[in-house]
C-alpha cells in the first residue's frame, strides 16, 4: 500500500509539475517525462510572449561549457493573473530550476519549477502567486 | 488560518489532480489547467442578473462550457459512447490523428471553433443597436486567429450554400431564458478536441445556453453531422463565471509559437544547418 501511495504521490507530482504547459498544447506532444531536468543557471532572457512564456537560462558545467536552456511556461496572461509581473524575474538573476526536456531537443524544456537561488523555497510563476509566498 | 488555507488549497489541488488524472488515463496532455480565477463557490448559487430588456445577462466572462481534451469525456458521455457513433471514414481519420497529435490546427494558432473552449476566459458580447439586439459576438481570449465569432440575432436565415469557414454561419434566438444558437457552414479543418475527434462540412450544431444561477452557464449541445456520425449526438458542457476583476486580455498567439521544435516536428532554429 505504501508503495502504491508513493507511486501515486510521484504521479501527482509529475502531473502538477507538468501541468503549466498544457494550456495551449499537450505536454507529451513536445516533452518527455523521463527527461527530468534539475539545474542551476543564470537567466539570460524572459519572454512575456504568446502563446506561452519562455525563460532562457545559461547553465555552465564543471568544465566551463555553457548551455542555454529554453524553458516553456504557460501564457503570460495566466502568469499575470496569479500576480507575477515583469520585474519578478530579470536577466542576470541566478536561479535553480526543474523541468522536463524536449523529446528531441533536450535543451528546450517544460518548466516545472523555478526560484532565485537566494530564495529556493519561493517558486516563481508556476505555483500560486506572490501573495501565496 | 493561513496554514488552514494552504492545507485546504493543497488538498483541493490534489483532489482535482486525482480526478483529472483519472479521467486523462495517465495522459498529461489533455488537462484543462489554466489558472484563470473563477468566482468562489459560495457565490455560485446567487440569482441570475438580467439586462434592461429582461433577458438573462449571459455576458461572463466564462471559463469552460465546451470540449477541449476529449469531447466524449468533456461532454458527459460514457467511454466509447461518442466513438461508437463515428462512421468508418471518420473513425479512420480519428485513428490517424491520434498518432499525429502535433498536426492539430489549434496548436498552430488556428481557431478551435465550436464547441471547443480552453482554460482561458471567453464571453458573449451583446451588440445592441436602435433595432435592438442585432448581433452577439463570442469572444475567446485564445480563439485563436480570427477570434471573434458572430451570432446574428436579427431574424435572418442561413445562406443557402455558404462557403465553409472556421466558425460557420450562426443565427440565434431566445427561447425563454435560453439563448439558442444554430450554426452551419463550418469547414472540416478544426478538431473538436486534442484527440482529433473529426467532423465534416455537413456539421450542424445547436447550442442551448442557459444561465442556471449566478455562477453557472450550461451548454446543451446538439452535434448533427451525417458525414461523420451515424446519428445526432447530445452533449452537455458547463461553464463557471470568472472572477469579477478578470477580463479578456490580449493574446496574439502567433507572436512566438515554438510548438513542434522541442518535439522534433519542426527544425530547431538554434541548430546550424549542415553544410552542403
Amino acid at each position: 500500500m505504501r508503495t502504491k501511495l508513493g507511486m501515486l504521490a510521484a504521479g501527482l507530482g509529475l502531473f502538477c509539475l507538468a501541468a503549466p504547459v498544457v494550456a495551449h498544447h499537450g505536454f507529451d506532444t513536445e516533452y518527455d517525462s523521463n527527461k527530468k531536468i534539475s539545474l542551476t543557471g543564470v537567466v539570460s532572457k524572459v519572454e512575456w510572449t504568446n502563446p506561452h512564456m519562455h525563460v532562457y537560462i545559461d547553465v555552465t558545467d564543471a568544465r566551463g561549457n555553457m548551455t542555454t536552456y529554453n524553458m516553456e511556461l504557460t501564457s503570460p496572461n495566466s502568469v499575470q493573473r496569479q500576480g507575477w509581473g515583469r520585474s519578478s524575474l530579470l536577466p542576470g538573476e541566478k536561479v535553480i530550476f526543474e523541468g522536463y526536456g524536449g523529446k528531441v531537443v533536450e535543451t528546450r524544456g517544460a518548466l516545472a519549477k523555478i526560484a532565485k537561488v537566494e530564495t529556493p523555497d519561493k517558486p516563481l510563476f508556476v505555483q500560486g502567486g506572490p501573495e501565496a509566498q | 488560518m493561513k496554514q488552514y488555507l494552504v492545507i485546504s488549497g493543497t488538498v483541493a489541488a490534489l483532489t482535482l489532480s486525482l480526478l483529472v488524472r483519472s479521467h486523462a488515463q495517465q495522459q498529461v496532455r489533455s488537462v484543462p489547467v489554466g489558472r484563470t480565477p473563477v468566482i468562489a463557490d459560495n457565490l455560485v448559487n446567487g440569482p441570475v442578473p438580467r439586462l434592461a430588456d429582461g433577458k438573462p445577462d449571459l455576458t461572463g466572462p466564462w471559463l469552460g462550457g465546451g470540449s477541449d481534451g476529449d469531447m466524449e469525456r468533456d461532454g458527459g458521455l460514457k467511454p466509447g459512447e461518442l466513438t461508437s457513433l463515428l462512421l468508418p471514414a471518420a473513425r479512420a481519420l480519428r485513428a490517424k490523428r491520434e498518432k499525429a497529435i502535433y498536426e492539430e490546427p489549434y496548436i498552430y494558432c488556428l481557431p478551435m471553433s465550436v464547441p471547443r473552449v480552453n482554460p482561458y476566459p471567453w464571453k458573449f458580447a451583446m451588440s445592441y443597436t436602435s433595432k435592438g439586439l442585432t448581433q452577439i459576438y463570442v469572444l475567446h481570449e485564445t480563439g485563436d486567429a480570427g477570434a471573434h465569432r458572430v451570432v446574428y440575432m436579427d431574424g435572418r436565415k442561413h445562406p443557402v450554400d455558404p462557403i465553409p469557414t472556421w466558425w460557420g454561419h450562426s443565427i440565434g434566438r431566445w427561447e425563454g431564458d435560453t439563448l439558442v444558437i444554430d450554426t452551419i457552414g463550418y469547414n472540416d479543418r478544426f478538431w473538436f478536441d486534442a484527440v482529433g475527434t473529426p467532423h465534416t462540412e455537413q456539421l450542424h450544431t445547436i447550442e442551448r445556453w442557459t444561465r442556471v444561477n449566478y455562477g453557472t452557464l450550461v451548454n446543451e449541445f446538439t452535434l448533427d453531422d451525417p458525414g461523420a456520425f451515424s446519428k445526432p449526438v447530445q452533449l452537455k458542457f458547463t461553464a463557471r463565471l470568472v472572477r469579477a476583476d478578470i477580463d479578456l486580455m490580449e493574446y496574439i498567439c502567433a507572436e512566438n509559437n515554438q510548438i513542434g521544435i522541442a518535439g522534433g516536428y519542426l527544425p530547431n532554429p538554434t541548430t546550424p544547418s549542415p553544410k552542403k
